[in-house]
């Protein structure tokens, strides 16, 4: 399962580089925010108000939009870590820096569960000044790391854009998932909606040894060895756990808790 | 494990899913009347432009469109590059529609082309 998800990052990730390289030659019009679901939260305000789309935004975001809500409904937030190429480049990030610092850096409980509030902060923030200030147009481009560097610096991006694009992808390689775990607001978005996410990892108390191995492979510090299911905001169904327990049977993945 | 291939086919299905219906949820980028009254025959255009990616470059297109005599309106898409003209036949065509809107716009002294016709067709 490891390998088709590399699979599918390797071929997200192939894809939104072979659009930045048509859009940079003139075959395209399109960018990676075409494809992006966020774009469709943003969209809200334009169809409302405009009965239209502002800036570069489409019923494509739109119609990822309503697919996002469909997976996470389905797979709690597997796009995380399925598809989302910004997601992506941290886990592999995550994954050097471990083998390079031989640990993961990790945020004391109390700052980590302050700090998860920020990508709330950021989403009534970008949707606010969006549909305000900004009056439709995605002035959050230029701070927007999926955008600035799938877009190699598009439409909008400033000098510090590149400083946010370094910082986060440097905090990625000590704090995996840095950008996912604190400031995506579309992850935000998602939340609510993961808790009923009907794909879940179980755990079988009977067979489990309480090893603790699922605990210290989570990239997203889910207690996964002191639950039976896991229904955390946080699971974005990456299955290292599963992949990575010892004992057979212990973790599985249960659909509507069967 | 056998339960987590839902995943994966959850992603692609769902992924197929928002690009075979994307179409179904198609709303114009703009639509702008340029007449009080419409016309006794107004005939439709279709133009794929370059430059037209937005709201704001449909905007401009819709000034570079203005002052041409017989104009009836202006609905754009962005994600398909598609501006569709309405004008009144006896008074302009097509081919005068498409020199408006690609004549260079300039500002602060500077001259920019910034819409250029990669295709017309004539919808009735």
């Amino acid at each position: 399962m490891r390998a088709l998800r590399t699979i599918f990052h390797l071929a997200v990730l192939g894809g939104a580089v072979a659009l930045l390289a048509r859009g940079m030659n003139g075959l395209t019009p399109n960018t990676c925010e075409t494809y992006c679901p966020f774009g469709g939260v943003a969209a809200l305000y334009s169809l409302i108000r405009y009965r239209g789309y502002t800036c570069a935004l489409s019923e494509m975001n739109v119609a990822m939009l309503v697919s996002l809500v469909v997976l996470t409904l389905v797979a709690k937030k597997s796009f995380c870590s399925w598809v989302c190429p910004l997601g992506t480049l941290q886990e592999w990030l995550g994954r050097l820096g471990r083998r390079v610092f031989g640990r993961w850096f990790r945020i004391p409980d109390g700052i980590d569960a302050w700090l998860i509030g920020l990508r709330y902060v950021a989403l009534v923030l970008v949707l606010g000044l969006t549909w305000t200030v900004w009056q439709g147009d995605l002035g959050f481009r230029a701070y927007d790391p999926f955008y600035i560097l799938f877009t190699w610096g598009g439409h909008e991006t400033l000098r510090l854009s590149f400083l946010i694009v370094v910082g986060v992808l440097g905090i990625a390689l000590v704090v995996p998932f840095f950008w996912c775990r604190y400031l995506c607001p579309l992850g935000a978005v998602m939340d609510p909606l993961s808790r009923f996410g009907a794909l879940r990892i179980r755990r079988d108390s009977g067979t489990c040894i309480d090893c603790g191995v699922c605990d210290a492979v989570c990239p997203h510090r889910i207690p996964v060895s002191s639950v039976e299911e896991v229904t955390a905001r946080n699971c974005t169904n990456c299955l290292e756990c599963v992949v990575e327990c010892p004992e057979e049977g212990a973790l599985s993945i249960s659909l509507c808790g069967k | 494990m056998k339960k987590a291939s839902i995943i994966p086919v959850a992603v692609v299905a769902l992924t197929a899913l928002a690009f075979a219906t994307v179409n179904a949820y198609r709303v114009p980028t703009v639509e702008h009347s340029f007449v009080d009254a419409r016309p006794a025959t107004v005939a439709t255009v279709e133009y794929t432009v370059e430059g037209l990616k937005c709201r704001g470059t449909s905007l401009g297109f819709a000034r570079q469109i203005a002052g041409v005599p017989g104009i009836v309106s202006l609905t754009t898409y962005a994600r398909t590059r598609t501006g569709v003209v309405e004008y009144d036949p006896t008074l302009t065509d097509p081919e005068a529609i498409r020199e408006a809107f690609e004549r260079p716009i300039v500002q602060d002294g500077k001259s920019y082309d910034v819409f250029r016709m990669l295709s017309a067709r004539v919808i009735d």
